[in-house]
């Protein structure tokens, strides 16, 4: 059976796959010939890859909790002043209120629900301590938590408490959150050294 | 949010001919965390039409050391800045700022040139839905004058327009304590003079110009530097008063003082009698308390801001004790 042929709009030559013909003109003639439609953003979400069609008014809130069913990620202020809506984005903690899903293409989000399915010791450490009381709050924090333990395994209290200077809880549950970040950080240190034994 | 077009700019030129093509309807956003705000309370009569995307701009964001000073990318983001050790070190208020701005997770987004970019907080021009159409929005008045105006300015308002609305940067007073250049799309600006208030405007910046990088003289020998601010609440809240001072001390004398005051004035604010006051002298309680009243002297509060003016005196005479060598 003949194989079927690409040619090239530019040039006629021809391509055994779309791929190769793909790569070929995007290298010869800098363009793509099946561009993605405007306004599709491709996202990883705790480890799972997304093609999504989005407004250029959408947040990258809107877009984890209402697309995508998330609902661990909070809206309490949509003003940025808060932290309930935190995500890790491309290893920043950020607020998802006040970022355009539109500017996430081909980034890597985590959220609570990715730090809880990884059987992270921040979540039982949080329901030992009773870090929360309504528990709205508290996957904003968990996930603040979460990213400042990806960049310094060996916080102080005090670099805890300044971590989550951004986050607040109307249930005053302050004091608790420290104690659970320590206890965490010093959990996994201990797995590590048994790791390398 | 009400809709609008959005625009990846791939260079500058690009960036730049967005601007010129939607003539003065569209808005630049680096971090969003000022912009956005503004745009979901529809504070502005004029809704931005588009808005230009500067993050998909390669080369912005970068922290350079060289052996004639720093220079930092327009998007670097502030918890980068108040991390850099070379800034903590030899740039010290710099670092001190970014570390004090707003909270962690603004710092993550935040950009060096969206804070310094950034509008004016008074609460009658920041109120939703255009509420208050003040002078500052093209309006017929001044509602703060009457109304309750105690994070107002303590230096008075603009002569021809009367808005008493203050810078709200925390940047902004150490840029110019280290006499940093804002360099643009155009030109080249003095940190000094890049701030103007008009309607609609918090710089001297024309409509379609973006902010590039920021250049720092090296310190001279015997220099040092010190940033503190005052906030209602440590983390998150805006400035109520800050202070950026840095000295050059010389055989134990002051050689040369740039002291830059914000969140008090309608642009920042320099303390050029404290800077006069405190040159030639030997830095002690008593000659940075000297110094520091000058701004008393300087102030002219309005019916609800005097207690601002002790926190700028205090600020100031704490800042130069700071850099005494
Ligand atoms: C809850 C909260 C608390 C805050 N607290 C503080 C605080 O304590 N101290 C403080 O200083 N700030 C504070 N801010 C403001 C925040 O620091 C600044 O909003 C932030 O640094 C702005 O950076 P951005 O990149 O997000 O700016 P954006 O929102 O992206 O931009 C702000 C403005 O600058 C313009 N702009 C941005 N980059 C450029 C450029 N390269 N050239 C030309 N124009 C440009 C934009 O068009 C826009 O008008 C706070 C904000 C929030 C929401
Ligand atoms: S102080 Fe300025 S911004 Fe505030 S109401 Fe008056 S004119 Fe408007
Ligand atoms: S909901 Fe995003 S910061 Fe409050
Ligand atoms: S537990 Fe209720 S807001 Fe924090």
């Amino acid at each position: 059976m003949e194989k079927h042929a690409y040619t090239c709009p530019y040039c006629s030559e021809t391509f055994d796959a779309l791929e190769n013909l793909k790569s070929h003109m995007l290298q010869a003639h800098k363009t793509d010939p099946i561009p993605r439609p405007e306004g599709v953003i491709r996202l990883t979400v705790n480890g799972e890859e997304h093609s999504i069609r989005v407004e250029p008014e959408w947040t990258l809130y809107y877009v984890v909790h209402d697309i995508l069913g998330l609902t661990g990620v909070k809206l309490f202020c949509d003003r940025g002043a808060c932290g309930a809506c935190t995500v890790i984005l491309n290893g920043r903690s950020v607020l998802s209120c006040m970022t355009l899903a539109i500017e996430c293409d081909g980034m890597t989000v985590e959220t609570a629900e990715g730090i809880a399915n990884k059987n992270h010791p921040l979540v039982e450490n949080y329901v030992k301590h009773h870090c929360m009381q309504c528990g709205y709050c508290t996957p904003g924090f968990v996930v603040t938590s979460k990213a400042l333990l990806d960049k310094n395994p060996n916080p102080s209290a005090e670099e805890v408490q300044q971590a989550l200077a951004g986050n607040l809880c109307r249930c005053g549950t302050y004091p608790q959150h420290t104690k659970a970040v320590l206890e965490t950080a010093q959990q996994l240190a201990e797995q590590g050294k048994e790791a390398k034994k | 949010m009400k809709k609008f077009a959005h625009l990846n700019a791939r260079t500058l030129e690009e960036a730049v001919s967005f601007l010129g093509s939607y003539g003065g309807k569209a808005e630049i956003i680096a971090g969003g965390t000022d912009l956005l705000g503004k745009m979901k309370d529809e504070i502005l009569p004029n809704y931005p039409e588009a808005l230009i995307n500067i993050k998909t701009i390669t080369d912005l964001d970068y922290i350079e050391e060289t052996g004639q000073g720093l220079r930092i990318g327009a998007l670097t983001r502030l918890n980068d800045i108040a991390e850099h050790s070379g800034i903590r070190e030899k740039y010290t208020a710099l670092a001190q700022a970014a570390e004090r701005t707003a909270s962690p997770h603004i710092r993550e987004m935040g950009t060096l040139s969206g804070n310094i970019c950034q509008d004016i907080r008074c609460w009658y021009y920041r109120n939703p839905n255009n509420r208050f159409p003040c002078l500052r929005k093209g309006g017929g008045r001044c509602y703060a004058i009457e109304g309750d105006n105690r994070y107002h300015s303590i230096f008075g308002g603009t002569v021809e327009k009367g808005c008493y609305a203050v810078h709200p940067s925390d940047m902004a007073p150490a840029l110019i304590a280290l006499n940093a250049s804002v360099k643009t799309s155009k030109r080249t600006i003095k940190s000094d003079e890049f701030f103007k208030t008009a309607v609609r405007k918090t710089t001297v910046l024309d409509r379609d110009e973006i902010v590039t990088e920021f250049e720092f003289p090296a310190p001279a020998k015997g220099s040092k530097s010190h940033f503190i601010k005052f906030a209602i609440r440590k983390s998150i809240d805006f400035p109520i008063v800050n202070c950026a001072t840095s000295i050059i001390n010389e055989a134990g004398k002051v050689k040369e003082a740039r002291i830059c005051l914000n969140g008090v004035y309608i642009k920042p604010y320099r303390a050029a009698k404290a800077e006069e006051d405190i040159c030639g002298k030997t830095i002690d309680e008593e000659t940075a308390d000297a110094a520091a009243q000058t701004i008393v002297s300087e102030a002219r509060p309005m019916k609800d801001n005097a207690y601002m003016v002790q926190i700028a005196r205090t600020l100031v005479k704490r800042t130069i004790l700071a850099c005494k060598e």
